[in-house]
């Protein structure tokens, strides 16, 4: 199964977020898209689960059209998520918030139990689960209990526990310290499926250079690179675009050299906005 | 086994005993506290019914009573003399619930996508336009002069007219209901309702329906409140729109709000309190309201969450027993 996003656009008022985007993403591989603030990546992971319209375009699972469906119908075909904010069911025990996941999915289910999962295969599925992502010990603790390192990894379980073929995660290693970002790292390269294409929006360049298949680069809503870690890392315009042009760099560097003879040069002077 | 866990299972043999003999003694008391003791019964079912829609998925209904009022309507125009229809009461018991689940479906269509103070407020006018059309509708209805001498209800063969008789019928019923709620709470369902209160966008984002989902809980809720209207019917054998003011849709919500939301324990505990309250304070006539409204004010500042801690619930109570029965090392 692929997902194929088809000269996708989504404007917000007379603001363009994404211009004539086309990408494919196949089951069996672990992508990322990156890019500078408001390149539009979490505008992508909203729009193929559902959350935003698609101004004009496809979005395509299989041959399904994905982009007209209902948010809950574009879950049930197989596309899970995770959130930028965490979003988990707070009041709910670890346990309860995968076992959510498997409420049955339709009026005539819920009637006839055709289909439907026995409690006792819910539960087994949901432990193995919890096992698989080191959560068995706190499955009866409320999920808002949790230190947020172990609430991002429930997250991460409630988009996996359901087997969907097409899984969004949205910066998982936000607000993680460095060992819990090369946890979550390993962790999700360890979730790399032939059933499964893992679609990644993160900041943190050490995770995604070291798990991605390929690398989508965004700029100003357009796709600015398509290639391996190796090719992207070494792209001009991807330089550019994150880091300013080389002139510009040349002037941060004279700025920078100039402070630091004053001795005034501040730890956290050296954010670049483009 | 040592003499601690006899003790332990003697003093929960004690507290079941005393429970099962009060509920027994009931019948025996003056008429007068019976009439109360149903009534308490009567707004544990109204309260557990509405705690599906408040508490568990977290939608603020202010218009509970209009379910009441179809079921008590229900029985009134299906077993009386206002059209010469004579159904059996335990027929009318399930229209009256069908006819309060269909109403709580079309109270639920318009507001499926309000939250909050909007969806408190929509529901609340819906409660008040079923009062102000039962009012009106004179034909029908009788209007404000509402509908008398309902036919006595009829069990099987055993006809019921004291309070006594409503007393048994309603322990039964209230033991079905929250036995009912109860496992809807641990099901899958109760659990997609809890996370559809915590964040309704999250739970579409995880395949769920929750149209479907909120138009269960407001059926179901309606369908108990009906089945409650039906049995009020039957008991006062005469219905007016006067007994479905706003005021009791508040006390309804009151009760779950001072009980501990959510929590069915903590509903019949509120029910006992609000129903007793205003009795036990005959005494005091003039001040009757003024004192009432001091206590609710002390509740919600003293015991924000309700007077039964949201872990003091059934599950909780089954769970002790069932461990000190069992397994009770590990108590």
């Amino acid at each position: 199964m692929a997902l194929a996003l088809e000269n996708v656009s989504k404007h917000f008022g007379s603001l363009v977020a994404i211009r004539n985007l086309s990408l494919s993403f196949d089951v069996g591989s672990i992508y990322s898209i990156i890019g500078p603030n408001g390149a539009g990546k979490s505008t992508v992971v909203n729009m193929i689960a559902g959350s935003y319209s698609v101004t004009s375009g496809t979005i395509r699972l299989g041959a399904t059209a994905l982009n007209r469906l209902p948010k809950h119908r574009i879950a049930q075909l197989g596309v899970s998520r995770t959130y930028q904010n965490l979003r988990l069911f707070d009041g709910m025990t670890v346990l309860e918030n995968l076992e959510v996941c498997f409420f049955p999915q339709s009026w005539l289910t819920f009637l006839t139990g055709a289909k439907r999962l026995s409690k006792a295969e819910r539960l087994e599925i949901c432990h193995a689960c919890l096992a698989e992502f080191h959560l068995s010990d706190v499955a009866d603790v409320l999920a808002g209990d949790l230190p947020y390192g172990r609430q991002k990894i429930l997250e991460l379980a409630r988009a996996f526990v359901t087997q969907a073929p097409i899984v969004l995660l949205d910066e998982p290693a936000a607000g993680l310290n460095h060992t819990e970002t090369k946890d979550m790292a390993a962790m999700i390269a360890g979730l790399k499926r032939e059933d499964r294409a893992i679609i990644l929006v993160e900041h943190d360049m050490d995770m995604v250079m070291s798990i991605s298949d390929r690398i989508d680069v965004l700029n100003y809503g357009e796709l600015l690179c398509s290639g391996t870690p190796d090719l992207v890392r070494t792209n001009e315009r991807v330089q550019e675009a994150y880091l300013g042009t080389t002139e510009e760099l040349d002037d941060i560097r004279k700025l920078a050299q100039s402070r630091r003879a004053q001795g005034g040069l501040r730890a956290n002077a050296g954010i670049v906005r483009h | 086994m040592g003499n601690s866990v006899i003790a332990r299972r003697l003093g929960l043999l004690a507290v079941l005993a005393l429970c099962v003999v009060l509920l027994v003694l009931v019948p025996y008391l003056p008429s007068y506290y019976v009439r109360v003791v149903d009534s308490i019964l009567i707004y544990i079912i109204l309260a557990v019914g509405l705690n599906l829609v408040v508490g568990y998925a977290g939608l603020l209904d202010l218009g509970f009573i209009a379910f009441y009022a179809v079921g008590a309507y229900a029985y009134a125009l299906l077993a009386s003399g206002q059209f010469d229809i004579h159904l059996p009461f335990i027929v009318v018991l399930f229209i009256g619930a069908a006819a309060g689940a269909i109403a709580g479906v079309l109270l639920g269509f318009p507001v499926l996508k309000l939250r909050g103070d909007y969806l408190a407020i929509v529901t609340l006018s819906f409660g008040e336009i079923i009062r102000i059309a039962i009012n009106n509708a004179d034909e029908l209805t009788n209007g404000p002069q509402g509908i008398a001498g309902l036919d006595r209800a009829n069990l099987f063969g055993l006809p019921l007219t004291s309070p006594v008789h409503f007393y048994w019928l309603l322990l039964v019923l209230t033991v079905i209901v929250c036995a009912g709620v109860y496992y809807m709470e641990r099901s899958i369902l109760g659990k997609a309702w809890r996370a559809l209160r915590e964040d309704q966008d999250v739970v579409r984002g995880l395949g769920i329906n929750t149209t479907t989902l909120k138009l269960l809980a407001f059926a179901l809720s309606a369908a108990i409140g009906g089945a409650g209207g039906v049995i009020f019917g039957s008991f006062q054998r005469f219905v007016s729109p006067e007994s479905f003011t706003f005021q009791e849709s508040l006390l309804v919500v009151l009760i779950i709000i001072i009980g501990g939301v959510g929590n069915i324990v903590g509903v019949i505990a509120g029910a006992v309190v609000l129903v007793i309250l205003p009795e036990v304070l005959h005494f005091a006539a003039q001040y009757r309201l003024l004192i009432y409204g001091v206590v609710l004010v002390t509740v919600i500042v003293l015991r924000p969450g309700g007077l039964v801690s949201p872990r003091f619930n059934l599950g909780f109570i089954i769970r002790k027993v069932r461990t000190l029965w069992l397994s009770p090392s590990k108590t």
